[in-house]
C-alpha cells in the first residue's frame, strides 16, 4: 500500500513528518515523503505519479485551515483521484476549537479521515480501518 | 605553427563569429552569402592557419537548439523535470502536455525535433492510454525518447515507431534523474550541429569535437570569478542575434530541484536582435511598459522601422528588459527568480560590443524601478573579452 505524506504549506514543523514517515514504514507502508513547505498540487500530483491509495496531509501550524478549502476544487481538476483515502492531522485549527467541529469542517473540505490533535498511532490505525474497508482483500 | 599548449578557440553564433588566440580577439559579422568556413577564412585565415588542427576548439550555437514537446502526467514532478533537463541541454521546449488533458491541446504543424514521454515511479504502471499514440500519429517529430515508469516501456515501444528508451528521471523518491536524458539530448544536439553541413566543413580545420555554446558558457560558470569580478548570486545574459539565454544560480528560484548542477539555462528562441528582429519587436509592442521605455530612451516606436546602429542599440536595449520582464514575478513562466536578490547581471555575447555599461544599466534600473517597485540595483557586469566563453572552452 502506497502513502503520500508531507506538511502542507509553509510549515517547517520536520519532526512531526519525520515520525509519520518511520512509523508509516514500521507498519509496512510504502511511503513517499514531500517533506515540509508542500504546496496542496504537489500532494495530488505525487499520487498521479506513484499510484498511492493514500493522501496523507500534516499540518502542525493551523495552516491546513486555509488550504483545506481548496481541495476540493483542485481534486476536481484530476481524473483518477476518486478512490484514494483523504487523510490529515495534527494541530488542524490556529488557538482552539471543538473538534467535532473541526472534523465536520474537514470532511466538508473532502477528507476520509480527520485526526486533529490526536495521537500518531491511533490514527494511523483509524486509517487501517478505513483500508480494510475501501479495499477489502 | 604557434607552440603546443596555445589554443586558437572560435565561437560560430547565427551572427557574429569570434577568434580568440591567446593574445587576441577578434569578432567578425557574419557573410550570410558565404559558407562559414569560407567566412572565416576570408576573415580570419592567417590566423587560423598558423594553428595545429588539433589546437583548434569550435563552438556553435548557429542553429539556437532543437526543438521539444514534453508529454508528462503532472506539473509538479514528470513535466517539471523533464523540461529542467531539456532546458539544461540546450534544448528549446514547444510545448508541455498533461496527458490527462492531452485531447483539448492542438497539435504544432512545425516538425518537432524531440518528443519526451514520462510519467510515473517504476512501481507504477498503465500511465498511458491509446489517446497518446493518437496523439502522435498526428504529430510531425523526428525523435522520440521515452523516460518514465519502466514497467510502461514495453507497450511504449509496441506502439511509438523508433521509440528510444531511457531510465527512468523520477527516481522511487521522487527526486529527479538527470544524467540519462541529458546525455541523450546533449548528445542529439551535437549531432543536429555536426549534421548541418556549413558546420561539418568546419572539421577541415579542427579535430575536436564542435561543442553547443550553451552548454560551453554554463560549464564556465562554477569558475567565473576567476575571471569576471561579480557578487554572488548572478545572472548571466547572452543576448544573440537569433536567441538569449539566461544562466541563473539556481539559488534564485523559489522552487529548487536538486540536481548536480549549480546553474540552470534558459533559452528564449524567438528573441534575438538580427535573425529573431522581428519576433522581439512583436514583443516589445506586446508590453505595456516598453512605450515609457522608449520615452526614456528619448525614440519613439519608429524606430522598430530603422536599420541603424542606432536601432540595434534600442533593440538589444529592449532585449535586457523583456528577458527580465519574462523571468520576473511580472510574467509567470516556468521559472521566476528572486530578482531583488540578485547582485550581478553578467553580459555576454555580441551586446556587450555595442552597448555601453551605462547603456546596460539604465534599463536594469528601468525595469526595478517600474517592474519590481525597487530602488534595488544590481551590477552590470560586462564580458566584453569573452572571458567567460574563453574558460568554457578551456574547462
Amino acid at each position: 500500500m502506497k502513502v503520500v505524506t508531507g506538511v502542507v504549506g509553509n510549515d517547517i514543523h520536520v519532526v512531526a513528518n519525520r515520525l509519520i514517515d518511520l512509523s508509516l514504514k514500521a507498519r509496512g507502508y510504502e511511503v513517499y515523503n514531500l517533506g515540509v513547505n508542500t504546496h496542496l498540487e504537489e500532494f495530488f500530483d505525487a499520487v498521479v505519479e506513484t499510484g498511492a491509495e493514500v493522501l496523507m496531509i500534516s499540518s502542525l501550524n493551523g495552516e491546513a485551515e486555509g488550504w483545506g478549502r481548496e481541495v476540493k476544487l483542485l481534486k476536481s481538476k484530476y481524473k483518477n483521484l476518486d478512490d484514494v483515502i483523504m487523510m490529515i492531522g495534527g494541530n488542524l485549527v490556529v488557538g482552539s476549537g471543538n473538534t467535532e467541529d473541526i472534523v465536520a469542517r474537514y470532511r466538508k473540505y473532502g477528507f476520509d479521515l480527520v485526526c486533529h490533535q490526536i495521537d500518531l498511532n491511533t490514527g494511523l490505525d483509524m486509517l487501517q480501518s478505513t483500508i480494510e474497508e475501501r479495499f477489502p482483500s | 605553427m604557434v607552440s603546443q599548449a596555445e589554443k586558437l578557440l572560435i565561437d560560430v553564433g547565427s551572427t557574429y563569429f569570434k577568434v580568440c588566440t591567446p593574445t587576441s580577439i577578434e569578432q567578425h559579422f557574419r557573410d550570410f552569402n558565404q559558407d562559414i568556413l569560407d567566412d572565416l577564412m576570408s576573415k580570419c585565415g592567417d590566423t587560423i592557419s598558423r594553428f595545429d588542427k588539433q589546437d583548434v576548439h569550435i563552438c556553435s550555437s548557429a542553429n539556437g537548439g532543437l526543438s521539444t514537446l514534453i508529454i508528462g502526467i503532472t506539473n509538479s514532478f514528470s513535466l517539471k523535470y523533464a523540461t529542467n533537463i531539456a532546458f539544461n541541454s540546450g534544448i528549446n521546449i514547444i510545448d508541455t502536455i498533461l496527458f490527462q488533458n492531452i485531447e483539448d491541446y492542438s497539435v504544432p504543424s512545425d516538425l518537432i525535433d524531440v518528443v519526451i514521454v514520462v510519467g510515473g515511479v517504476d512501481s507504477h504502471s498503465n500511465l498511458y492510454s491509446e489517446k497518446i499514440f493518437s496523439y502522435l500519429d498526428q504529430l510531425n517529430y523526428s525523435n522520440a525518447v521515452f523516460v518514465g515508469s519502466t514497467q510502461d516501456s514495453q507497450s511504449m515501444r509496441d506502439n511509438i515507431e523508433n521509440l528510444v528508451v531511457l531510465p527512468n528521471i523520477i527516481d522511487d523518491k521522487l527526486h529527479i534523474v538527470e544524467e540519462h536524458l541529458k546525455d541523450y539530448l546533449t548528445n542529439l544536439y551535437q549531432q543536429d550541429i555536426e549534421g548541418k553541413e556549413e558546420i561539418k566543413h568546419l572539421y577541415e580545420i579542427t579535430s575536436n569535437q564542435i561543442l553547443s555554446t550553451p552548454y560551453v558558457v554554463n560549464r564556465a560558470l562554477p569558475h567565473i570569478e576567476t575571471r569576471v569580478s561579480v557578487a554572488n548570486p548572478f545572472i548571466l545574459l547572452d543576448i544573440g542575434g537569433a536567441t538569449t539565454d539566461i544562466h541563473y544560480s539556481k539559488d534564485l528560484v523559489d522552487e529548487n530541484i536538486v540536481t548536480e548542477n549549480e546553474y540552470d539555462r534558459l533559452v528564449f528562441k524567438r528573441l534575438g536582435v538580427y535573425k529573431s528582429r522581428q519576433s522581439l519587436i512583436l514583443a516589445a509592442q506586446s508590453n505595456e511598459f516598453v512605450y515609457e521605455l522608449l520615452l526614456h530612451l528619448g525614440v519613439t516606436e519608429n524606430i522598430y522601422n530603422e536599420q541603424t546602429d542606432k536601432a540595434t542599440k534600442i533593440l538589444m536595449q529592449l532585449a535586457i528588459f523583456l528577458v527580465l520582464c519574462k523571468m520576473s514575478h511580472y510574467r509567470q513562466s516556468y521559472v521566476n527568480l528572486r530578482l531583488l536578490q540578485i547582485n550581478s547581471i553578467v553580459l555576454t555575447g555580441g551586446i556587450t560590443k555595442v552597448l555601453s555599461q551605462d547603456e546596460v544599466e539604465t534599463i536594469i534600473a528601468f525595469f526595478y524601478r517600474k517592474i519590481l517597485s525597487s530602488g534595488h540595483n544590481p551590477v552590470a557586469v560586462m564580458d566584453s573579452n569573452y572571458d567567460i566563453w574563453t574558460l568554457g572552452t578551456k574547462v
